[in-house]
């Protein structure tokens, strides 16, 4: 581990070097907002952003990824170990890219998303704008982001980068880094802890409160049908989270008939039919059938379900939930406020 | 095995999706009759077949006449496809199901001429069974191949029942809300891949509702958010939800 600076002027250069000779995803501007996309120029990066409407778990599990390819009855893995540069993701989002790095690690290994997870190299970056819904301040405060190759903070004169591992050691090579003094140490120390505070939203109580009265609330219907009356099951907060895992996989045929794919798309469990299954002869049956129980699982999902396995919520307050949902009725600080309050 | 034998029928609607049919290309569509066989097609043949495995019927079911012909077609067939709004909703036709003057509109002093006598335009599910719908206005000619591949390896298609903003966000395109606009997209159904809120224009619900729609929060949010009118956000795409609504009207009613 090594702490560097970089000037402004050397930085432009440092990414434009860094770009011309890796695949370099990173955030960029659409329009209003920001997304992953590829960085050719220093000019693409954009560290400024406030969130990107997709989080960066979708560089190692695509909303459309294909698994296998196939042509008769011969059939190849589309495993793709492909190394790639992911640089400039927020603290939070770092949480959740280690969040699911265990998830699709832990009982059947997932090669699609590991073999890319492996293969990449990940440069966290300080929030240098805060988005409108984020309440990442107060939750999981216990939870360390973890899993990264280095992290990177804009200070006044530049920036200071610490690198955590060999693969974030690696990029010191494409640019003019000094070592940094214990003065631009301590200032980026003193940037990330002061923007904790920053955040327009936050809960106001601890993850194991949360955890026991979301648990505890489990058999209150009417608390969970009046929660989810506007919703429009349109799944908006479960495509945007970014620790949310589930897909659904479907075979395409080319027009030949006899090769094609099998793809998976992001799923989402707030839709009607993601827990429709078979029971064989024709006959299905949906167990969660209605709004309110949907709704309900993914608050149990994400506050009590997987907090012994995460070490905390699998919530990281990155807001996007709250951003995405038309009805404004997903925002996990509103809705666990109305929990604790019941 | 031999190729399943394939028709296609028509009634009211505008045959666009016959047209979009055609817009496979030659080499496209060349391929697809490798795999199957064409017995009836009005617009290309005169033949007609006893029996049929896949039909594919077009356009909404809008006169009472209209039933026997639907009914012979699903004894012949195994299996009956709607395919196009028209078909799996009513499509546009059922504008006409809120309104008594449209013959006089259009018509004028030909208004009164028997043929032009017909009743609320309903899908073809309500005349007779259908096992699978391509939605769209036009259908979609990739989903249509698609649910074509999964027949011919003996799969059940699957037909999208969640919204049209998992596909937005699939591709990351900006909420038309979050620009100050409206859309349908909470509600419509899926499968078109979202190309309309990609180029900025607001969903229209042209593949119709999801199974689920909540019509009384979409009322809310286009006219909260979407800045409607009242009137407006109440019939908004009426054009192609009609027979969605929890106000659909019913034959005879």
């Amino acid at each position: 581990m090594n702490d560097y600076f970089i000037s402004a002027n050397d930085f432009d250069a440092f990414v434009s070097k860094m770009a011309s000779e890796r695949n370099v995803i990173g955030p960029v501007a659409k329009k209003t907002k920001f997304v992953y996309g590829k960085i050719q120029t220093n000019k693409d990066l954009r560290l400024d952003f406030d969130v990107t409407i997709l989080p960066p778990k979708k560089v190692f599990t695509p909303t459309c990824q294909t698994l296998v390819t196939f042509d008769g009855s011969k059939f190849e893995g589309a495993v793709d170990k492909q190394p790639v540069v992911l640089f400039g993701v927020h603290f939070y989002d770092i949480k959740g890219l280690d969040m699911t790095d265990l998830l699709f690690s832990e009982n059947n290994r997932d090669e699609n998303y590991m073999a890319k997870r492996k293969a990449a190299t990940v440069i966290g970056s300080s929030v240098q704008n805060v988005s409108k819904r984020a309440f990442w301040g107060s939750v999981g405060a216990n939870v360390a982001p973890k899993g990264h190759d280095g992290f990177i903070t804009k200070i006044g004169a530049g920036y200071h980068y610490q690198s955590l591992t060999q693969k974030g050691e690696a990029l010191v090579g494409y640019g003019n880094f000094k070592p940094a003094t214990e003065g631009q140490a301590e200032e980026a120390r003193t940037v990330n802890v002061s923007m904790m505070s920053k955040c327009p939203e936050a809960l106001k109580h601890s993850s194991e409160a949360i955890a026991k009265k979301v648990r505890d609330s489990f058999k209150n219907q009417e608390l969970w049908a009046n929660l989810s009356e506007d919703c429009f099951s349109c799944g908006s907060c479960n495509t945007t989270c970014p620790t949310c895992y589930c897909f659904d996989v479907q075979d395409k045929w080319n027009l030949n008939q006899v090769s094609g794919m099998r793809n998976r798309y992001w799923d989402s469990c707030l839709t009607e039919d993601f827990a429709k299954v078979s029971l064989g002869a024709g006959a299905e049956e949906n167990f969660r059938e209605t709004r309110g129980e949907r709704f309900r699982h993914r608050f149990m999902r994400k506050a009590a379900y997987l907090n012994e396995k995460l070490g905390g919520p699998a919530c990281v307050g990155c807001g996007r939930c709250s951003a995405a949902c038309t009805a404004d009725i997903a925002d996990p600080v509103n809705v666990i406020k109305k929990i604790m309050e019941v | 095995m031999s190729k399943p034998k394939v028709a296609f029928f028509d009634f009211t609607c505008c045959e666009g999706c016959q047209i979009e049919l055609t817009n496979y290309g030659d080499s496209a569509f060349l391929e697809l009759l490798n795999h199957i066989e064409i017995v009836e097609f009005r617009e290309a043949m005169t033949e007609k077949a006893d029996h049929i495995d896949i039909a594919f019927v077009e356009g909404s079911f809008s006169r009472e006449e209209d039933r026997a012909r639907l009914e012979k077609i699903r004894q012949r067939a195994s299996i009956v496809i709607a395919y196009g709004s028209c078909a799996t909703s009513g499509g546009i036709n059922a504008m006409k199901n809120d309104t008594n003057d449209y013959k006089q509109n259009v018509y004028g002093k030909d208004a009164n001429m028997p043929h032009l006598d017909s009743q609320i335009a309903l899908p073809v599910s309500a005349a007779i069974k259908v096992d699978y719908n391509v939605h769209g206005c036009p259908m979609d000619k990739y989903e249509l191949l698609d649910i074509v591949s999964h027949l011919l390896h003996g799969k059940t298609p699957v037909i999208p029942n969640y919204p049209v903003c998992v596909e937005c966000k699939r591709r990351e395109t900006i909420c038309r809300y979050d620009v100050g606009d409206h859309c349908m997209g909470q509600v419509a159904r899926s499968g078109c891949g979202a190309p309309c809120p990609a180029d900025g224009i607001p969903c229209e619900a042209c593949r119709g509702f999801v199974d689920s729609p909540n019509e009384v929060a979409l009322k809310k949010v286009l006219k909260e958010k979407g800045k409607l009118p009242e009137r407006w956000a109440e019939r908004k795409s009426k054009m192609f939800t009609a027979n969605h609504r929890s106000d659909a009207k019913k034959l005879g009613v």
